[in-house]
């Protein structure tokens, strides 16, 4: 029999010089990505990415101020953690307990409430656990919990899992607690919102993503607003003394830019056209707009 | 958030191998006889065939993902199934992921044999039914590298089995995902320690494979 040349080395070496060379593109992408001298480093939580208010916003922060603010949009865990360890420059979040411990650890120096909207618990049509009936959200969420209705719990220490958590804990649960068709997605909460949508399941959500989302899920608002219901955003100052004294100046500038009147205004009026109706209701605008 | 127990990483890294031996097995079962087939045979049409199979070889999982997640979704064509965020969604998508790269590298591993491979077994007068698994023998780097390179690519894939499974705690939470998670919920203690476990898996998986592809070497 003739030997023959195995192929596989010309595999894999036709691979790993592939693979290198993603690798070099790779790197070389992720350092134009830097952040550079101009920037300000903005951590901010998923669904103020996802609602498109940054988007709108930002243009006229960089017009006014000529800083160009990076986003990353992570969990409000993730946020209030890169805060923590000095990765961002300014957070833009909603886990209030978190927030305040941060502020009383000196990792941050302010936490200014800028703007809120409410969560709502949605569900299919049918609401097998009748939780449009309930009396106050933690009672929807017992009521949901009883009858062992299944539940998409975003699992991911996020500012709307700590409410969850919270809700939990009135509801007189243990937050541990897993009835049988209880799913923790450790997903974003348009994701979540998918797979509530696609096994049916009971699920809380900020409305703006929601708003977003409720075409393709056929889920409905099963809550009234309640007073655990809302969901307050605020901007945590990164400790100057953690920060390059330029981007501290810059995070001020950002604060200052958010409750400015003019940007107060944008932000009552963001989601009118898309929605129908604001996401936000900012905290700083006399008289107050209606949510 | 309290930590995951050691019970929690050992079920992920259970589900994770749950997920992805049967996605190999199946690739490995139908992808092999087709790489062979079209490795061995000339026909019209092969040359656009096999350069789709080269395409598929290099398909991003992510889109892999979203299409199996539009065939899978509630009014999708398979909505009856409701396998959307299950663990048989991400054993297809992985299938759909494992089998170009299994029937490309059994095809060009066939390919290079000498021209007249056939023509010496059958003048050996090795019987027929012998024949395919003398070539299997011959071509084993081949096809062990067809396997490795099929494993490294469904252990370490994110896209796809979050898109269509969802990282479900219990029921579809894979090592990568889970990794993914952590990492967004800061958490990135608990993440590394799940890579660390991926890493040290594909390590003992592909160890043990190689081992196979070179033993009987001379």
């Amino acid at each position: 029999m003739i030997r023959l040349r195995p192929f596989s080395a010309i595999a894999a070496i036709r691979l790993r010089v592939l693979c290198l060379s993603i690798a070099v593109w790779a790197l070389l992408a992720c350092s134009e990505k830097a952040v550079d001298d101009g920037d300000l480093l903005l951590v901010t939580t998923t669904s103020v990415r996802d609602s498109g208010l940054l988007a709108a916003l930002l243009p006229v922060f960089e017009e006014q101020t000529g800083v160009r603010a990076q986003v990353i949009a992570v969990g409000s865990g993730a946020a209030l953690r890169m805060g923590r360890d000095g990765n961002a420059d300014v957070l833009l979040s909603h886990a209030p307990d978190g927030e305040e411990a941060l502020v009383a650890s000196g990792a941050a120096v302010s936490r200014t409430p800028i703007m809120e909207n409410f969560f709502v618990i949605a569900g299919p049509p049918e609401d097998p656990a009748r939780v449009r009936y309930a009396s106050s959200p933690a009672d929807a969420i017992r009521r949901i919990a009883d009858s062992s209705a299944r539940f998409a719990s975003r699992g991911d220490d996020s500012g709307t899992h700590r409410r969850e958590v919270a809700l939990m804990k009135e509801a007189g649960l243990d937050p541990e607690a897993r009835w049988p068709s209880f799913l923790s997605s450790g997903a974003g909460m348009g994701q979540t919102l998918q797979i509530a949508g696609e096994k049916r399941a009971y699920v809380l959500s900020d409305i703006g993503t929601f708003l977003a989302f409720q075409e393709r899920i056929e889920l409905e608002v099963l809550s009234k607003s309640a007073p655990s219901l809302r969901n307050v955003y605020s901007v945590l100052r990164v400790n100057p003394d953690r920060l390059d004294p330029v981007r501290a100046e810059r995070s001020e500038q950002f604060e200052a830019f958010m409750l400015d009147p003019e940007t107060q205004r944008r932000i009552a009026n963001f989601g009118r056209e898309r929605f129908g109706r604001p996401l936000f209701r900012p905290l700083h605008l006399e008289p107050r707009p209606e949510p | 958030m309290s930590p995951p127990s050691i019970g929690l990483l050992i079920e992920i890294t259970a589900r994770t191998l749950a997920v992805c031996l049967p996605a190999l097995a199946i690739s490995l079962a139908v992808g092999l006889p087709i790489g062979i087939a079209i490795g061995r045979r000339r026909f019209a049409g092969r040359v656009p065939l096999v350069s789709l199979i080269n395409t598929g070889m290099g398909a991003p999982p992510v889109v892999v993902g979203l299409l199996v997640y539009f065939a899978l979704e509630r009014n999708g064509p398979f909505g009856d199934l409701s396998w959307l965020y299950s663990p048989q969604a991400m054993i297809l998508a992985q299938v759909v992921i494992a089998l170009p790269l299994i029937i490309g590298i059994t095809l060009a591993a066939v390919g290079s044999l000498d021209e007249d491979w056939d023509l010496q077994v059958r003048t050996l007068g090795v019987p027929k039914r012998w024949r395919l698994w003398l070539l299997a023998r011959e071509i084993r780097m081949g096809l062990l590298a067809a396997v490795i390179t099929a494993l490294g690519g469904i252990l370490s894939e994110v896209g796809a089995v979050m898109a269509v499974g969802g990282n479900l705690e219990g029921e579809t939470r894979v090592l990568t995902t889970a990794i993914l998670m952590y990492t967004q919920m800061g958490e990135l203690e608990i993440a590394l320690g799940l890579a660390v476990i991926l890493v040290g898996l594909m390590l003992v998986l592909a160890g043990l494979l190689t081992a196979v592809q070179q033993s009987g070497r001379t």
